[in-house]
Formats: structure tokens, C-alpha cells, sequence
């Protein structure tokens, strides 16, 4: 939930007076055009950024009063895919699929490798486990990257960063079905930011828009399609 | 510019002082491998080649100026003096910053470019605990065995020179060395690559964390990371010299 919040960088302003909540168990889909802010929204959920003013309460939960090591605790319970990934080179993708599992539990190897596999499973890409990233298309990074953030197996939300963005269409239609089907799986809320309007509806139960840093219009799918305003209706023509 | 030199230096600090609390308290033994083989091992061929012209250079040198004074004789002792006090550790170290400081930087620049780094934070991981403390730890474990290999291929390059050029007996050669081998010398050799194990490693993580934007970026925070550690080499390479002549005097 968003109270008022500004955010940014150093001294500077991206985002202002937000107010924004997540329904239980729904996905939230942020929509605005490059550098409108939508990032910094996620960013600031994660701990990454303090808010000039307002609070990020998740969970119950004041993101800002967190210390250093509650911080990293909070961020266990977060599922989060990057825009491109993020995938650890170094690392195979049984190995960037497990690795939250080795740092945050006591699981057994054959343990976490029976969840790795379960995971890549359900991401449809269990052929890859020994794989390394830079042998992966840029859509089936991102899939790695969704299992991967579906390891904690309680996320309190999932935060989606232009999941596809960069991708086909089929391919961005599979990213889109994956994300509804992890939601349907989890059951915890998400947050998806993206500009792609197509792909929103596809995942979403409630958008909202930025522009400039500052939100316009929230509501579900009726209330954007219903929209009078201008910025609105060229985002819905384009 | 001041400000920027007075927080780099914090920021530096900082990630020297939770790496070294990461290493004690959570070591990667795994992570540590993996570096240990890619700094050590990996930097055997290059340490190999670099130490062994060295010394044959060196040897033919001052074998050039000895000869007139008669002293050629005194070669063995005069090179391996050279080679385990200074120019071992610092011709390794300098070898050492164009392969393992850039790999690094450049490796860790890469990765704050493309958000692992911000992944890492994410997912509940210090990054200084998974990749800085690591790279630091395996350099300065791996630096002075690299110094010792360095060391006796440099030595051993004198000897070539010494018997084909010079015409000294191998043995008078060797009871040279012998006699340049002393504890402070081999302090001395000891200790310059450890601290050169650590500025090759934590300088080039330092710029690789701070580098941001695309490939231009990591490209020329990494030029400057291999910069910066020769020059912080040679800096520490002075001071440690001062310190032990100061402590032992001329002996050795």
C-alpha cells in the first residue's frame, strides 16, 4: 500500500503524493510511458529507495522503518523479476533457480533440486536446468527469471519490471499467461509495471497510470476504457 | 571533489570492513574456490612468463654493470635480493592487475549493469557478501603463492644468463640465493603479496560496484580500476619498503 508516497533519487523528485493499494490476492498493473516513474514505484517497495515522504506498508509493515538486517529479511519474502532477467551469469539456471533456496534454507541439496526441477517444470523449461543464461533466448530468461522469484514459497507480493518488454508477441502472450498462472498458483498479490497496454489487460485485475510522477487514473478495466482523460485516451488509441 | 575523494574512501572502507566481517562470519568456501582457481590458478602462465624475462633480463643487466668491478661473482645473491624483496611480488602484482583487477572490475561492472547486483539485494543477499568478501579473501591467499612461483622462475632466469652469459658456476650462482634468502628478505617477500593480493582484488571490486550504465561505462571504470591498482601497488610497494628497512636496517 502507498500513503502519500515521494520518491526518488538524491535530491530529486520521480515520484509524488501516490496513493495506491493492492487487493489481497489481486494483480496491479502500473502503466505510464519511459521515465514516468513506474520502476521507481517497485524500487521503492523493495527497500531499494527511501521515500521523501508517505509510506510503503506491506504486509503490515512500514518499508521505510525496516533496519539493515530486517530489510534483508522483507526482501526474502519478495518474488521479484527484473526487466531482463537478471539471471546470474556465473551461475546455470538450476543454479539461479536454487539459489534462494540455498541461502534462506535448510533444504538438502536433493531437496532444492527436486523444487529447481518442480519450478523449471512449471516454467516449461526443465530441459535448461544445466544451461547457462547467455545460452537462453531472451524469453526464456525471463521465464527462468519467474521461477526463480516464485522459490520463497510465501511470497508476501511479486513484483513483475517490464517482464515483457523486448519480447514477440507469442512470446509476450506466454509471459503474460505465466504470470496469471503464478498468481493463480501463490495466490499473493502482484505488481506488474509495464507500458504495454495489451499485455496489462492480459495480466491485470486494476491499473493505474503514471505520467510525470504523478498518478491519474485507478480502477479496473471499465473504469481506464471509460476514461475521459486525454493522456489516457491517446495511451488507449496508440 | 573533495567530498567525492572523502565518500570514496568511506564507501571504500566500508566495503573492506564488511568483507573482512562476511569472512569471518559466513565464509563461501564454494565461492572461494571458484575464485582461488580463477585468480591463482589462472594467473599461473602469465606470473610464469613474466617472472622468467624477468630475471633473465635483470641478471643480464647487472651483469653488464658487476663485470667491471669484478663482482660478477656476486650475481646469485644480487638477483635473487632484487627478485624475493621487491621485484618478484611487485612484477606479479603489476602482471596480476592488467588479468585479475580488470576480470574483475569488468566482471562485477557487468553484473551491476545488468541488476544482478540489485537481484542479489533482493533476494535477501549482501552483494559485498557473495561477490566482494570472496575475490578478496581468494587474492590475498592466492597472491603470494603466485609470488613464490614467480620468485624461483625469476631466480631460476638469472641462473640461465648467469651460466650461458655471465659464465658463473651454477653453484656459486646458488649459494648466492642462498645467502640472499634471510628472514627479513623473506618477510619482506612474504608480506608485499599479501597486501598487493588485496589491492589488486578489493580495487577492482570497488570501481566494478560503482560502475552503472551500459558497456561504455564498465569499459572505462575498469581502465581506471587497473590504473588505480598499479599505482596503489607501487605506493604500498614504497611504503612496506620503508617500514622493513626501518625495522631491520640494511640486513638481509
Amino acid at each position: 500500500m502507498f500513503e502519500n508516497v515521494s520518491l526518488g533519487y538524491s535530491d530529486k523528485v520521480i515520484v509524488r503524493d501516490i496513493n495506491i493499494e493492492i487487493p489481497d490476492g489481486k494483480t496491479l498493473v502500473i502503466l505510464g510511458g519511459s521515465g514516468s516513474g513506474k520502476s521507481t514505484l517497485l524500487k521503492g517497495v523493495l527497500g531499494l529507495l527511501h521515500c521523501f515522504s508517505g509510506r510503503i506498508v506491506v504486509n503490515g509493515a512500514v518499508v521505510d522503518s525496516f533496519s539493515q538486517s530486517e530489510l534483508l529479511s522483507y526482501r526474502q519474502r519478495i518474488g521479484m523479476v527484473f526487466q531482463e532477467g537478471a539471471l546470474f551469469d556465473s551461475m546455470t539456471v538450476g543454479e539461479n533457480v536454487g539459489f534462494w533456496l540455498w541461502e534462506h534454507t535448510d533444504m538438502t541439496d536433493s531437496e532444492i533440486e527436486e523444487r529447481v526441477r518442480l519450478l523449471l517444470s512449471f516454467v516449461g523449461l526443465i530441459e535448461t536446468i544445466n544451461l547457462y543464461p547467455g545460452e537462453l533466448s531472451g524469453g526464456m530468461k525471463r521465464r527462468v527469471a519467474i521461477a526463480r522469484a516464485m522459490a520463497p514459497q510465501d511470497p508476501l507480493v511479486m513484483l513483475y519490471d517490464e517482464p515483457t518488454t523486448g519480447l514477440d508477441p507469442f512470446t509476450s502472450k506466454s509471459i503474460c499467461d505465466l504470470i496469471r498462472q503464478v498468481q493463480k498458483e501463490y495466490g499473493a498479490s502482484s505488481l506488474v509495471v509495464t507500458h504495454d497496454l495489451q499485455d496489462a489487460f492480459r495480466v491485470g485485475d486494476f491499473f493505474t497510470f503514471v505520467k510525470d510522477g504523478s498518478l491519474i487514473v485507478t480502477g479496473d478495466r471499465d473504469t481506464i476504457s471509460e476514461s475521459s482523460d486525454p493522456f489516457i485516451r491517446t495511451f488507449l488509441a496508440v | 571533489m573533495l567530498f567525492e575523494l572523502v565518500e570514496s574512501i568511506q564507501s571504500f572502507s566500508l566495503m573492506v570492513y564488511h568483507s573482512a566481517r562476511y569472512s569471518l562470519t559466513n565464509f563461501r568456501s564454494r565461492e572461494v574456490l571458484i575464485q582461488m582457481d580463477r585468480i591463482g590458478v589462472g594467473s599461473v602462465p602469465i606470473v610464469f612468463l613474466a617472472s622468467l624475462f624477468a630475471g633473465l633480463d635483470m641478471a643480464l643487466q647487472f651483469e653488464v654493470v658487476m663485470a667491471p668491478y669484478g663482482a660478477k661473482a656476486l650475481l646469485g645473491k644480487v638477483v635473487a635480493t632484487s627478485i624475493v624483496r621487491d621485484m618478484g611480488p611487485v612484477m606479479a602484482s603489476l602482471v596480476m592487475s592488467a588479468r585479475v583487477t580488470s576480470g574483475i572490475a569488468s566482471e562485477v561492472g557487468m553484473m551491476q549493469a545488468t541488476s544482478q547486483i540489485e537481484a542479489l539485494s533482493v533476494m535477501g543477499v549482501d552483494p559485498i557478501d557473495q561477490i566482494v568478501a570472496p575475490r578478496i579473501l581468494s587474492g590475498i591467499l592466492m597472491m603470494p603463492i603466485l609470488s613464490v612461483i614467480g620468485d624461483f622462475l625469476g631466480i631460476f632466469g638469472g641462473l640461465v644468463i648467469a651460466f650461458l652469459a655471465a659464465h658463473i658456476p651454477a653453484p656459486l650462482y646458488w649459494s648466492g640465493v642462498r645467502e640472499a634468502l634471510t628472514l627479513p628478505n623473506m618477510v619482506n617477500g612474504a608480506l608485499k603479496p599479501v597486501v598487493f593480493g588485496f589491492i589488486l582484488t578489493s580495487v577492482g571490486c570497488f570501481y566494478g560496484m560503482k560502475a552503472g550504465g551500459g558497456a561504455a561505462m564498465v569499459g572505462r571504470t575498469t581502465t581506471r580500476a587497473v590504473v588505480a591498482a598499479a599505482v596503489w601497488i607501487l605506493v604500498a610497494n614504497f611504503l612496506i619498503s620503508k617500514l622493513l628497512l626501518n625495522l631491520w636496517g640494511n640486513e638481509g
